[in-house]
C-alpha cells in the first residue's frame, strides 16, 4: 500500500468578488503516488504549485477536487481538529524560515510537538533528547535559537519533526536561509534520515539539493511534467 | 496539550513581555483596587456608626405618635405608660417643651426641654452627668423648678450648676435652678449636641401653657437583656395602634436605625461599585487590545504550532489562558494595594475604628477580575484559533 495516494487534486484560489472575481487554478489535477522509503524532490520554477502540492501534502490546505489518501486513510476532507490530529501524529515538517520559538531552548522547541500530543513532561524530554542526538545537536540542548547558527536551527527544526516518528517528512526550501556549506549539511542529514528508512518530500528550485533525492517530480502551471526516478 | 503545559505556556508568553504586562495591567489594577476600597470602606463605616449607634441609643425602643393629616396629635396617658410596664422593659415617659433662654448679649436661645423622671441616669445609661446632680425621684414627683442642662445649653446660655436660669415658654417666663449638667456625646454623634434642658414632667404640666397635665408625648422603652428587640417592638406598636388607631403609632429602635442606615451604605456602595466597575470596563479592554496586539506580532508563531498539531481548541484556552492570568494578577496586586490604603486610613483616621477586608470582598475581587480577562480574552482567543497555518506561517 502506498503512503500517499494523490487522485486528481486540484487547488483554485479565487480572489476578487462579484463580476471581478479572478480564478487561479494552482493545481490542475495531479496524480501522485509515493511508496514508503522514497525521498522525492518537488521542483518548479515559482507560481508552478509546488508549494501548495506541499501544503495539501501536510494537511495544512485542502484541495478543492480530487481525493487523498495519507496511510490508508482518506484524509481530504477532515475537519480542522482531526488534521490537527493526523498532523501532529503523521508528519514532520521543516520550513525555509526554520521556525523555532525564540524564547524557547533547542530542547523544549523539540519538546513541542510532543506536548501537543499530550505526552508527559518525562517522556517527550527524553525522545528530545534522542532526535536532537540524532542530528549532532546533543551538546545544544539548552540554548536558544539565537545562540545558535543557521545550520545549527534547521537541524533543531529536522529534530523537532524527528522527534514526532513521523510517517513522512515534508520540507520546504530547507536550504534556501542557509550558506551552501550549511546547506550541504543538512542535505546530507536528510539523506541519512532516508538511508534508515524515512520517507522524505522535499520542496526546492536548487537543483544540487534536489540531485540528493532519487525521484525528481518537475512541475509548471499547476501540472506534473516529469516523473524521474534515478 | 494537556492543561498544566497550556498554562505553563501562557505564563512563559507573559514574562517575556514583563512591562508591557504591567502596563496593560493598570487599568485592572486600579479597578479591581477602587472595588475592594470602596465595599471595605463602606463595612469600616457601617460598623463605625453601628458602634456609635449602640453607646447613644443602646437597647431602646422610641415610641411617640406619628402626625396624620387633620387628626389631632398622639399624646399618651397614664393608663399606656401601665400598659408597657407590664412588657419586659422600663419606661421612661417624655414630655417635650419648647423654650427660648438668653445668650450673654441678650439674644434668643432655642432650648429643647425634656420633662422626664428623676434620676434619669439611672433609669438611661446614654445620659451621663458632667457636673452636679440629676434631679431626685422624690423632687422630680413634687415638681420642683430643677433643671440638668446639656453642655451645649449651659455654654449658649451662660449657665453654671448651683445658680438660676430663664426660659420663656411663650408669654410665661420661668425660673430654674440647675442642679447638673450631662456629658456631651462624643464621636459620631457630636452633632446632635444641642442645647437641651432636663426638667421634671410635672413641673411642665404645671407651668407651660401648650402642656396638657397626665399626658406624655414620647415613651423611650428600655429592654431588658436577652430579650428580642424586634419582639417588644411589634408588641408595643400592636398594643398601642388598637387604642389610637392603625398608623398613629412610630415605633424606632436602633434596629430601624441600622436598616436605614445599611440601605444608604448599600445605595453608596452600588454607586461607588458603579464607578470601579467602569474604570473595570476600561481596564478589560486595555487587556483586550494588548491580547490583539500579542496575537498579531505571534500570527507565525501560532501558525507554527497549527503546524505541528495545535487544534484550535488549544490555541484559544492557550490565550484564554492568558488574558485570564493577565486580569487575575491584576486583581492580586488591585487588592493588595487596596488593603494597603485602607490600612492606612484606618490608622489614620479616628472614625474608622477596625480594618476590615473581608473573605466575601477578596473572593468578589478575583472572580470579578478573572470574568473581565475571559471576557475581554475570548475575542482575541478566537482571532488566533481562526487563523489558517499557511497564512500564518507566511505572515511577515
Amino acid at each position: 500500500m502506498a503512503l500517499v495516494e494523490l487522485q486528481g487534486v486540484a487547488k483554485v484560489y479565487r480572489s476578487g468578488s462579484g463580476r471581478r472575481t479572478v480564478e487561479v487554478m494552482a493545481l490542475k489535477g495531479i496524480d501522485l503516488t509515493v511508496e514508503e522509503g522514497e525521498f522525492i524532490a518537488i521542483m518548479g520554477p515559482s507560481g508552478s504549485g509546488k508549494s501548495t502540492l506541499l501544503h495539501i501534502l501536510g494537511l495544512l490546505d485542502r484541495p478543492s477536487a480530487g481525493t487523498y489518501r495519507l496511510a490508508g486513510q482518506d484524509v481530504t476532507a477532515l475537519d480542522e481538529t482531526e488534521a490537527a490530529r493526523v498532523r501532529n501524529r503523521t508528519i514532520g515538517f521543516v520550513f525555509q524560515a526554520f521556525f523555532l520559538l525564540p524564547r524557547a531552548s533547542a530542547l523544549k522547541n523539540v519538546e513541542l510537538p510532543l506536548a501537543y500530543r499530550g505526552v508527559p513532561l518525562r517522556a517527550r524530554r527524553a525522545a528530545a533528547e534522542e532526535a536532537l542526538a540524532a542530528v549532532g545537536l546533543e551538546d545544544r540542548l539548552d540554548h536558544l535559537p539565537s545562540e545558535l547558527s543557521g545550520g545549527q536551527k534547521q537541524r533543531v527544526a529536522i529534530a523537532r519533526a524527528l522527534a514526532q516518528e513521523p510517517a513522512i517528512l515534508l520540507a520546504d526550501e530547507p536550504t534556501g536561509n542557509l550558506d551552501s556549506e550549511s546547506g550541504r549539511e543538512v542535505m546530507r542529514l536528510f539523506s541519512e534520515l532516508h538511508a534508515r528508512g524515512r520517507t522524505v518530500v522535499i520542496v526546492t528550485h536548487e537543483p544540487e539539493v534536489a540531485a540528493y533525492a532519487h525521484r525528481v517530480i518537475r512541475m509548471r502551471d499547476g501540472e506534473v511534467v516529469a516523473d524521474e526516478v534515478r | 496539550m494537556r492543561f498544566a503545559d497550556l498554562f505553563l505556556t501562557a505564563i512563559e508568553a507573559l514574562f517575556a513581555h514583563k512591562l508591557r504586562t504591567f502596563l496593560s495591567l493598570l487599568g485592572v489594577i486600579i479597578g479591581v483596587f477602587a472595588v475592594t476600597a470602596l465595599i471595605s470602606l463602606g463595612e469600616i463605616a457601617t460598623y463605625g456608626i453601628r458602634r456609635g449607634l449602640e453607646q447613644v441609643a443602646g437597647r431602646s425602643i422610641f415610641v411617640q405618635g406619628e402626625w396624620a393629616p387633620g387628626q389631632p396629635p398622639v399624646r399618651f396617658r397614664e393608663a399606656d405608660r401601665r400598659l408597657l410596664s407590664a412588657l419586659p422593659v422600663r419606661v421612661i415617659p417624655y414630655v417635650f417643651a419648647f423654650a427660648v433662654g438668653r445668650d450673654e448679649r441678650g439674644k434668643p436661645v432655642e432650648v429643647r426641654v425634656l420633662g422626664v423622671p428623676g434620676d434619669l441616669p439611672e433609669l438611661d445609661p446614654g445620659v451621663e452627668l458632667a457636673e452636679g446632680r440629676f434631679y431626685t425621684a422624690s423632687e422630680a414627683k413634687r415638681g420642683l423648678p430643677l433643671a440638668v442642662l446639656t453642655q451645649a445649653a449651659k455654654e449658649k446660655l451662660k449657665a453654671s450648676v448651683g445658680k438660676r436660669v430663664e426660659l420663656a415658654f411663650g408669654p410665661r417666663r420661668a425660673r430654674l435652678a440647675v442642679v447638673g449638667t450631662t456629658k456631651p456625646l462624643g464621636g459620631l454623634f457630636a452633632t446632635f449636641n444641642r442645647p437641651q434642658a432636663y426638667v421634671p414632667y410635672r413641673w411642665i404640666w404645671q407651668n407651660v401653657p401648650s402642656a396638657r397635665r397626665g399626658r406624655y408625648d414620647a415613651f423611650e422603652l428600655k429592654v431588658r437583656p436577652g430579650v428580642e428587640m424586634k419582639l417588644v417592638a411589634d408588641r408595643v406598636k400592636a398594643l398601642l395602634e388598637k387604642r389610637y388607631g392603625e398608623g398613629r403609632i412610630q415605633v424606632q429602635s436602633i434596629e430601624t436605625f441600622t436598616q436605614t442606615l445599611s440601605q444608604i451604605t448599600l445605595m453608596l456602595q452600588a454607586l461607588l461599585g458603579g464607578i470601579g466597575a467602569l474604570s473595570l470596563l476600561v481596564g478589560g479592554i486595555g487587556i483586550m487590545n494588548i491580547m490583539l496586539v500579542s496575537v498579531a506580532e505571534r500570527t507565525r508563531e501560532i501558525g507554527l504550532r497549527k503546524a505541528l498539531g495545535a487544534t484550535a481548541a488549544a490555541i484559544r484556552t492557550q490565550f484564554l489562558l492568558e488574558a485570564t492570568l493577565l486580569t487575575l494578577t491584576g486583581g492580586i496586586l488591585g487588592i493588595a494595594l487596596a488593603a494597603g490604603v485602607l490600612y492606612l486610613v484606618v490608622a489614620a483616621v479616628p472614625f474608622f475604628e477596625v480594618f476590615i477586608l473581608s473573605p466575601k470582598t477578596v473572593l468578589l475581587a478575583l472572580g470579578v477580575s478573572a470574568l473581565v480577562g475571559i471576557f475581554f480574552g475570548v475575542w482575541p482567543a478566537d482571532q488566533a484559533a481562526r487563523l489558517d497555518p499557511i497564512e500564518a506561517l507566511r505572515y511577515e
